[in-house]
């Protein structure tokens, strides 16, 4: 496809070998456009001597704007006069002149570059590039600037000799990333400049050199790899500074995910830490138990198998590694099918669980409630089936039930010693009656009481409970037949599930979803400790509900009280999302429960706000309150500016606690982004020109 | 590869040439003096031909030199190098102007120029294309060079 | 008011059972919606309908201490989802949304069944919202 189009009102010929095509006339090139007032065609020289205003439009998105030009026949190189040079619609580069040479290179000789809106009243650009000359390389997407000076608001702030400027259109490119200042009482005002090296198509590594007053010295690392079936990252740093002098600290993360052969998948993810208190230090993140772990997995429609191994080593203050489970290896193979020839819904699972502690002191010196050097092996399998039935009245009745046998081994623990096999099972009937409001448009309702009995065998073999210390009581657990999180305990005896559910459901405007429930024991199990809302013979209420308002309100609660009222666990979501403001917020109250390792009540509001000060301007705040210590934990305000050209982030927070390891610390952060050079920041609003 | 770069000679000839006609048929009106040639007519003046379906005459006052041709039917005006096709077309001798009208389609080598009104001046060989006139061409291949 | 049982004979979702069947699962949250999506609408039979999901989900660290620990989590989860019939045209959708909460204090065994825990109920939970609308709106499609 080597011929070029030419329209125009009227081509006249002149002479013996020129063409002069005039009024609205447009040249198409493989993919470049032309459009001037005039153009003469010189065949023999094969030049095109140009009249504008024209506008000359390449494939790549970019395009040039001049008064005259003078190019080859084919567009590729030639010279325009008083031309702008807009890259990306988003960087725009004024020039006297612009040579465009052998189609890859546009040479734009004492130029002005800026990405910012320039409007008639105010000529002035937020900031601009001036430079001598520029010189665009479009095979490589790289813009070359001589003596560079830049200027904010007209005024110049900074110059350099050469400057090289990735194209707005790049995607990876060597080269330094934005700068960030940032400041913390810990390490005293320093700055990040990160530097990224693109290692070929599929690898990268980017160092962050982060210099701060207090003698800070970190350089931080990334590497990213990509392969045909997976990929990895790497993420560390290596620092030096005055909370631990003569210490060097840093830690690793490494994460990956492969596809391995027959739809299976391999998952890692290992870190480590120098000392506890650096993650926070460098608010790397507020992890405070460190889990390295390696998992294959597959899952099917019917079929889910997992095996893994993962170390735990906890950074939390006052936890001793030796007598907390480090090491732990399990085993999971479920499998789903249909009943048969009982029909409904049958399951087998298969699973085995290990764990080790390094210390090996059979007692509970720590008074932690399990043997301080307990070492535990279980084998365990599960059968389960499940039918439902339309009865008459239209009752959805089902039955269900399981059986299972574990086997456990324990080592070094006085009172648990040695083998032992325990059976149990649970049968259950349930019987579901919805009502549905039967409004054909609008809102549609849903009433649905619900009533499950569920028995199990009284006693059971004596077991250590470790992996089911922690219980919970949602709607997602009401009917379940047992309620512990693990294996080593199981919900004993005889009891009746009531729940009844509510549902407004309207896509057009509002939703409410709401769910009552309790539990009904023959006898009290003494299983469930106080703040689980499911000791006694009758459990607490469980009140759940769901609000979602057309207006942007989406709210969740659930809440555990006692017939008096009393709460034992209250925990509410709430956001508001409006397009100038937004409003997050959570709160949670818990009653204390040694059980669980908690000896205080909990009681802990969560905010965080946003504001559009104007279309460029956004105010952010965020506070984390302790109601119990009266005191915040954390809080911090964020001003963030986005227009077409700019982005500028000003950060400041402040975490208030502290431990042994940990001090409280400030932390202010600022990184300024100039737009249109081919940075990830999204541009904002553009400002609108007053006619 | 291109073949020559064909000059663009623009449709040239002295119209003060003699100019013969043939036709398959003819028909004369003495009255008005306006002479219609039809079938297959073929106009010739120097290296200029021009064919078309049917073409008018009209003869000067003195009746005795042709002052107009009103080509009409499908018109092509074409000398050695180049042609121009159009619906109609009228040659004012004296003037030497030929305005050809309708899907105009003037091609010339490997370049072929389309629109709607084409006034030429065989004298001078100067063209004029109007109405969103539409022209291909082939710009030569040159080596990428280093700014 | 307009209240008819849902599964009784003339009922809008009397022939809801066993009629949807849902997308195979690519991981372990997607493997317990289905299981109690299968539990709730039965295992399906001669299926007339299809259902397509998206699962997200996301832990956020509350109840942290003065000593920074973070005692609990709340697992938010979404499920954006949509029924379509035998000829592939969509009938009923939308998104649900809730949450669970673990708590992670005590032994890191326990942290670690009881996170695993808090994502199964996340999924019953949205699956019984799914199964609540998809009743709600049967009146219009199921017949």
């Amino acid at each position: 496809q080597d011929m070029a189009t030419l329209i125009a009102n009227r081509v006249s010929v002149v002479g013996d070998d020129t063409l002069v095509a005039e009024g609205a006339v447009e040249v198409l090139y493989q993919g470049r456009r032309l459009r001037a007032a005039r153009i003469t065609y010189d065949r023999p020289a094969d030049r095109l001597h140009i009249e504008g205003p024209i506008t000359l439009i390449d494939g790549t998105g970019s395009f040039l704007l001049a008064s005259q030009a003078d190019l080859a026949a084919d567009l590729s190189e030639g010279v325009l006069i008083s031309a702008r040079m807009v890259l990306n619609q988003q960087l725009q580069i004024a020039a006297a002149q612009i040579i465009r040479v052998g189609d890859r290179y546009t040479r734009m000789s004492n130029s002005v570059a800026s990405s910012c809106q320039v409007c008639a009243d105010n000529p002035v650009p937020l900031w601009e590039i001036r430079a001598a000359s520029v010189v665009h390389d479009q095979l490589r997407q790289q813009l070359y600037f001589d003596s560079a000076q830049l200027r904010v608001g007209g005024v110049p702030v900074f110059y350099l000799p050469r400057l090289r400027m990735p194209d707005p259109t790049l995607k990876r490119a060597t080269g330094f990333l934005t700068p960030e200042l940032r400041t913390t009482s810990g390490l005293g005002p320093g700055v990040k400049v990160p530097y990224f090296i693109a290692l070929g198509p599929s690898r990268d590594l980017t160092l962050t050199p982060y210099l701060t007053a207090k003698s800070g010295r970190t350089l931080g690392l990334r590497y990213r790899q990509a392969f045909a079936t997976g990929q990895i990252e790497v993420t560390g740093a290596v620092s030096t500074d005055d909370m631990r002098p003569d210490k060097t600290r840093g830690y690793v993360l490494a994460t990956g995910a492969f596809d391995l052969p027959r739809n299976f998948k391999l998952d890692f993810n290992l870190q480590a830490v120098s000392d506890p208190a650096y993650y926070l230090d460098y608010a790397v993140s507020d992890q405070d138990r460190l889990d390295n772990r390696v998992e294959i997995s597959r899952t099917r429609h019917n079929e889910y198998i997992s095996g893994r191994v993962i170390q735990f080593r906890s950074i939390r203050a006052g936890e001793d590694n030796a007598t907390l489970p480090s090491l732990i290896g399990d085993f999971t193979f479920h499998r789903r099918f249909d009943g048969g020839p009982l029909g409904g819904e049958g399951g087998l699972r298969f699973q085995t669980h290990s764990h080790y502690r390094t210390s090996s002191n059979p007692l509970d010196a720590d008074l932690d409630g399990h043997a301080d050097g307990r070492d535990l092996s279980r084998v365990s399998l599960r059968a389960d089936w499940r039918r439902n039935w339309v009865l008459p009245g239209g009752v959805l009745g089902a039955v269900m039930g399981e059986v299972s046998g574990d086997i456990y081994a324990i080592r070094q623990d006085a009172l648990y010693q040695g083998q032992t096999t325990r059976l149990d099972g649970a049968a259950a009937v349930e019987l579901r009656w919805p009502w549905v409001s039967t409004a054909t448009t609008g809102a549609a309702y849903v009433i649905e009481p619900v009533l499950q009995l569920v028995a199990s065998p009284r006693r059971l073999a004596p077991l250590p409970n470790e992996d089911s210390a922690l219980v919970e009581f949602d709607e997602g657990n009401l009917f379940s037949l047992n309620r512990f999180a693990g294996s080593d305990a199981r919900e004993r005896g005889v009891r009746l599930n009531l729940g009844i559910g509510w549902t407004r459901y309207d896509p057009a405007g509002w939703n409410l979803g709401a769910t009552l429930g309790r539990v009904l024991r023959r006898t009290d199990p003494a299983q469930f400790g106080p703040a689980s809302g499911l000791a006694g013979r009758s459990s607490d209420w469980l009140a759940a509900t769901q609000l979602s308002l057309g207006s942007g309100i989406k709210m969740t609660n659930r809440l555990l009280f006692d017939d008096s009222f009393a709460v034992t666990k209250a925990e509410v979501r709430m956001d508001l999302n409006r397009d100038r403001y937004g409003i997050g917020s959570s709160y949670v109250w818990m009653l204390a429960d040694a059980g669980e390792n908690r000896l205080t009540d909990t009681s802990e509001l969560y905010l965080d706000g946003r504001y559009d000060l104007t279309a460029a301007w956004t105010g952010k705040a965020a506070t984390r309150y302790d109601l119990i210590a009266d005191r915040a934990t954390n809080a911090s305000l964020g001003l963030e500016f986005r227009n077409e050209c700019l982005a500028i982030d000003l950060s400041l927070s402040r975490r208030f606690t502290s431990s042994t390891s940990v001090e409280p610390t400030t932390d202010f952060g600022l990184s300024v982004d100039l737009l249109g050079f081919g940075s990830g920041t999204k541009a904002g609003p553009a400002r609108v020109c007053r006619r | 590869a291109q073949g020559a770069n064909v000059a663009f000679g623009g449709l040239k000839v002295d119209s003060s040439l003699p100019v013969e006609i043939e036709s398959d048929q003819l028909d004369v009106d003495q009255a008005t003096g306006v002479a219609v040639f039809t079938g297959n007519v073929l106009v010739g003046q120097g290296e200029l031909r021009l064919s078309a379906a049917t073409v008018r005459v009209e003869y000067d006052a003195e009746g005795k030199a042709i002052s107009k041709l009103h080509a009409s039917g499908g018109v092509t005006l074409a000398n050695a190098t180049e042609a121009a096709e159009s619906s109609e077309a009228v040659y004012t001798i004296a003037s030497g102007s030929v305005v050809m009208t309708g899907n105009v389609l003037l091609t010339q080598g490997e370049s072929a120029i389309t629109g709607q009104r084409l006034v030429i001046d065989v004298n001078a060989g100067t063209g004029t294309m109007e109405g969103r006139v539409q022209t291909v061409f082939v710009p030569a291949k040159k080596p990428a060079k280093q700014p | 008011c307009g209240f008819t049982p849902a599964y009784a004979p003339g009922g809008p979702a009397e022939h809801l059972q066993g009629a949807i069947r849902v997308a195979a699962p690519s991981d372990k949250n997607g493997f317990d919606l289905v299981e109690r999506l299968e539990e709730r609408l039965g295992r399906p039979e001669a299926a007339r309908f299809q259902l397509a999901y998206t699962i997200t989900t996301k832990p956020i660290g509350v109840a942290i201490t003065p000593e920074n620990a973070v005692l609990r989590y709340n697992l938010t989860g979404a499920v954006d989802w949509t029924l379509t019939d035998g000829a592939g045209s969509r009938v009923a959708g939308g998104k649900v949304e809730s949450f669970t909460s673990y708590s992670a204090t005590g032994s890191t065994v326990a942290g670690l069944t009881a996170e695993e825990d808090a994502g199964y109920r996340l999924m019953r939970i949205l699956a019984d919202q799914i199964v609540m609308r998809l009743l709600a709106t049967s009146g219009r499609w199921a017949g």
